[in-house]
């Protein structure tokens, strides 16, 4: 009996290490890449395994290129966007769940109409609006930006995990003298805290990785983020700098790991779910 | 684990006073981030300050633009220079953007010849007669500049370097174990010559067949070397003729020679297809030098380039030059300033290193940089001297879909056409399809007029 | 499950003061009404204004050509053509995206070694760059010194590398593979999430009741991950229909059209052929036909939820 959970355990281990490292194999040929002299990129048959180690590249890209100032703005970047749209979006979503006012169903469905056009023909109007409100060209124009795209959807996914927290909950700290808002915050709150911890790391995702906005609405090196700096400098239509570009793709996508490797501690049944029997 | 809804009111305020405290903390913190993003570069007032878009910013190319901005700022105070990279992939959706705000740069560069005609067609270029005076009309090669007339005989731009985009590249160990003897001059001799050499896992040539914008530069290229043309003169629609049937026949009969992913090769892939020693052949430009020098130089002491081969000998040489360019938008706040720093752009030293960035590929315009030692000096130049000089000569009087030949009228819908893949199309479609090579042409002719008309 | 309405109206105390609690309702979705109004209204009203008229998008000048655009629009084989791969593109990587979701999800649930480190790493290609997942993709993909042909040709599994994008039906089964590996990582945090606030006590009364692992999941596990799985799919199919960076960069739409869905077609128009009007006009069929699968799913959606 015992011998046959372990080996259960055992599978269940192995098949779903076994998912995730056929899902990361892409980082890991990257991670391998960007780590080979350039005389071993394209060997054919092509060789999996470095033949010698060089960190050649990281160095290039650290010190002859402007990649740290890009990663600090793409880092403001993100983290603002993040701590704005979880913000509004949180109140949004507890509004729409648990007050009614008139239109409350409609405002909900206009919310995600904002997604149905493509972000191309939105994009000269938007650059057009950045300018005409002084600041085009900054930061802050991105995430005002982002802040609009993420928050539809942040709402929506908000919503649907609000709603699956009983209204029982509230009203029994209502009952015992605690204000709308105190309620919210301690109850409210913690219970939603695996469905904010993932639309918050959506929002992230999506500041740091966004392209065609950042290469229209900002064209200054001084608030330009990774995307289009990384791209800018390494990718042209007669040549890729492939060593720079794998070693670069590591170093925007290391961080993240570790961050997210942290974050996915709240993602637990911690804060369980019961709480009023009956 | 659960968790019961706390009944003690006082133990609530306690815990909502420290995490109120903790929101007003987060709050003014956000505040002033909020003020630190708003602020957008801004120069000192009394500067002048010039904006220079390019999208080729590689790590190299960027130090020497550096050194070229300090130069010219150390000796114009007052002027600075703010170099900001765009891309060959973006710089459309840029530029209409910063046209439309009103915010577009002072200096562009490395943008093709055709894309600039197609903005001088619309008014938004400055000319750049007095700018090509300041540098030296006759250090230049004979020609050069001819790309870059517009409708109205003025000057649209410059040259800041010249891509010999489809040269024929060989691998010299190869020939001699296949047993052949020459460079091939002609289609015939070169497929018989890449026949020959496809063994053991080598393909003969890394033709693209992709939907982009490789496949459709390079099919122009082979129907002029059967003396055919995209337009005639007057910029009529002429597409649909023997020779273009000729030279897609001939591509056709290629591509059992290309590796079986050529259907879907674009610059990439057959740019490293030949550099990575899987074809004996490449068609590409001088990236090729510094490429196998990096990635594979176990094959540098062999390989050669020279003029692509035409159809027979009756017909002559045709290189493929996008004439990357130099241009000022028109409403730049600061002509004069930008004009000198166009101007300067050419001028050696700083001009010298930014050629040899990327040597052998992007070529000098100014025949007085290509005689120049410190140029010369350069060891991939030397190595491959000959094969850099015919390059040079051969990309200076080359042309492109917006100047086919010395007797065309500029076409300013170049981009377009680029843009439409429809030459592209052409190719997949009787190459891929196997669909009737008559009934392709006619359709391409109709979409080419339309194209035209706008 | 009653509606919220409903459960207000049968709780005592606090909620009949619903009505006085409305406005501060209202007070709480008003940034996010600004910011839509100001942000995303403007746009999407110069939108349709754009693509009733003929412009040139360096300079946004043009001409009144009303309805001119759409109907050399929807007579062109070209749109139809694009509109067709645009639903075997989206029902092909949603399906996948929404399958292998919830079960690597249910996988990450598990107690797992190291399972915080695995449920990060599966985030990896959704917040890797599109730009570069897809040369990394293209590169594997390669026939010449791709690794991906390499071990199939090594295991015996071919003879001759494969052509994996410039081939049909390859090209479009690859785009969709590329596409469900990018995106399913949504799904799984997205279930994830609310996979943690399912009780225990549902469970646990289900195998009381004699129900297998299968049986769980299809009785307890499913009918509460509904109004997740709604919103997830909803959000992912309106994503996936307008995806353009991933298709673009992979096959370019080729081979010769093959793969070229709307959004490439109103890329093409605004920045190759500089078309803005004519890339609104596509812009705004391509928002219709959202429209109508969101009204009519929304529906079913809000119908089934009555019922259960």
């Amino acid at each position: 009996m015992l011998a046959r959970r372990f080996i259960g355990a055992g599978l269940l281990n192995v098949g779903t290490w076994a998912v995730v490292l056929a899902v990361i194999f892409p980082l890991i040929w990257m991670v391998l890449t960007s780590l080979k002299p350039q005389s071993e990129l394209f060997h054919i048959p092509p060789a999996f395994w470095p033949q010698s180690i060089t960190f050649e590249h990281y160095r290039v890209l650290l010190e002859e290129t402007p990649f740290l100032q890009y990663f600090r703005n793409s880092s403001i970047l993100a983290v603002s966007t993040t701590v704005l749209v979880i913000v509004v979006g949180t109140l949004g979503a507890h509004s729409l769940v648990r007050f009614s006012y008139p239109g409350r169903e409609k405002l909900a469905l206009l919310v995600l109409f904002t997604y149905l056009l493509p972000s191309v023909v939105l994009i000269i109007p938007l650059y057009l609006l950045m300018v005409w409100a002084g600041v085009a060209n900054s930061l802050l124009s991105l995430v005002i930006a982002y802040t609009t795209f993420a928050l539809p959807y942040a709402l929506w996914l908000l919503r649907s995990f609000m709603q699956g927290i009983p209204a029982d909950l509230e009203a029994a700290a209502l009952i015992d003298g605690a204000s709308r808002l105190g309620a919210f915050i301690d109850v409210i709150l913690p219970q939603a805290l695996p469905g904010i911890i993932s639309t918050a790391l959506f929002t992230f995702i999506l500041a740091w990785n966004e392209y065609l906005y950042a290469l229209v609405l900002v064209s200054s090196d001084a608030a330009r983020p990774l995307t289009t700096g990384v791209m800018n400098m390494l990718i042209t239509s007669f040549n890729i700098e492939w060593s720079l570009l794998m070693a670069a793709s590591v170093l925007m996508s290391l961080p993240l790991i570790i961050i997210f490797a942290f974050l996915q501690r709240y993602l637990t049944r911690g804060f369980g779910v019961g709480g009023v029997k009956g | 684990m659960r968790r019961k809804v706390d009944t003690n009111v006082s133990r609530l305020s306690h815990e909502r006073v420290s995490r109120r405290t903790i929101l007003k903390g987060a709050g003014l913190a956000a505040a002033a981030a909020g003020v630190s993003l708003a602020t957008p570069w801004r120069a000192r007032a009394d500067d002048v300050t010039l904006r220079w878009w390019s999208p080729q910013s590689s790590p190299g190319q960027l130090a020497s633009y550096k050194k070229q901005i300090a130069t010219f700022e150390a000796a114009h105070p007052g002027v600075k220079v703010v170099f900001e990279p765009t891309s060959d992939e973006g710089y459309s959706a840029q530029l209409a953007a910063a046209f439309s705000a009103k915010q577009q740069p002072d200096i562009i560069t490395h943008l093709p010849s055709f894309a600039v005609q197609t903005y001088y067609a619309q008014g938004l270029v400055e000319p750049f007669d007095d700018v090509i005076q300041a540098i030296g009309p006759d250090k230049y090669y004979p020609g050069a500049n001819n790309v870059y007339k517009t409708a109205d005989g003025k000057y649209c731009g410059t040259g800041i370097g010249n891509t010999a985009a489809d040269m024929l590249w060989v691998r010299k160990d190869l020939m001699q174990k296949a047993g052949v003897s020459e460079i091939p001059t002609t289609w015939d001799t070169l497929r018989a010559a890449c026949q020959k050499m496809q063994t053991g896992g080598i393909y003969g040539v890394p033709y693209p067949y992709g939907l982009n914008s490789m496949t459709s530069l390079i099919i122009i290229g082979f129907i002029h070397r059967a003396g055919g043309n995209i337009f005639s003169p007057d910029l009529e629609v002429a597409i649909n003729s023997d020779a273009t049937a000729h030279a897609l026949d001939f591509y056709k009969s290629m591509k059992e020679l290309a590796p079986p992913g050529a259907t879907n090769y674009s610059w990439g892939e057959s740019l490293t297809a030949f550099v990575s020693g899987a074809t004996a052949t490449g068609i590409y430009a001088g990236r090729v030098l510094k490429n196998v020098h990096d990635q594979n130089p176990a094959i540098a002491d062999f390989i050669t380039a020279t003029t692509y081969p035409t159809m027979s000998k009756d017909f002559p040489a045709w290189t493929f030059n996008d004439f990357p360019s130099i241009w000022i938008p028109k409403g730049s706040a600061h002509l004069k300033e930008a004009k000198l720093f166009a101007a300067f752009l050419l001028d050696p030293p700083g001009y010298i290193e930014q050629l040899l960035a990327a040597p052998g590929h992007v070529l000098p315009v100014l025949k007085t940089i290509a005689e120049n030692p410190d140029y010369l000096a350069d060891p991939i130049i030397q190595k491959y001297k000959a094969e850099v000089n015919l390059m040079a000569a051969s990309a200076a009087g080359g042309y492109n879909l917006g100047y086919e030949t010395a007797k065309h009228k500029p076409n300013s819908k170049a981009n377009d056409i680029i843009a439409s893949n429809v030459l592209a199309e052409m190719v997949g479609r009787v190459v891929i399809n196997g669909e009737n090579t008559k009934t392709v042409l006619g359709d391409t002719a109709t979409k080419l007029a339309d194209l035209m008309k706008g | 499950m009653a509606s919220i309405a409903e459960r207000e109206h049968a709780l005592p105390g606090g909620w009949t003061l619903a009505l006085r609690y409305g406005s501060l309702g209202m007070l709480l979705i008003a940034p996010t009404v600004l910011i839509f109004a100001a942000v995303i209204a403007y746009p999407l009203v110069s939108a349709i204004y754009l693509s009733l008229r003929s412009i040139f998008t360096p300079t946004l000048q043009g001409h009144w050509v009303g309805l001119a655009n759409y109907a050399d629009l929807l007579s062109s084989t070209t749109f139809w053509r694009a509109l067709r791969n645009n639903f075997v593109w989206t029902a092909g990587t949603l399906f996948l995206q929404i399958v292998a979701g919830v079960a690597v999800a249910l996988l990450l649930n598990q107690n797992i070694v190291f399972r915080s480190l695995a449920r990060s790493l599966i985030l990896f290609p959704y917040f890797v760059s599109t730009v570069v997942a897809v040369l990394v993709w293209r590169w594997l993909f390669n026939d010449l010194y791709g690794i991906l042909n390499h071990f199939m040709l090594t295991l015996g599994l071919i003879d001759q590398p494969v052509n994996w994008l410039g081939q049909m039906p390859n090209a479009m089964i690859s785009v969709i593979l590329v596409g469900a590996w990018k995106y399913f990582p949504f799904v799984v945090i997205a279930v994830l999430a609310r996979l943690q606030t399912i009780p225990p006590q549902l469970y646990e009364a289900a195998t009381i009741d004699g129900a297998g692992p299968w049986g769980r999941f299809f009785d307890v596990t499913l009918p509460q991950l509904r109004s997740v799985l709604t919103v997830v799919i909803l959000l992912r199919t309106v994503w996936d229909f307008k995806e353009f960076d991933l298709i673009y960069l992979l096959t370019g739409g080729g081979p010769i059209n093959a793969t070229q869905t709307i959004p490439l077609l109103v890329y093409q128009q605004a920045f190759g052929l500089n078309r803005m009007g004519m890339a609104a006009a596509y812009a705004v069929v391509m928002m219709a036909v959202m429209l109508v699968f969101m009204s009519l799913y929304l529906y079913r959606a809000r119908r089934s939820e009555e019922a259960a």
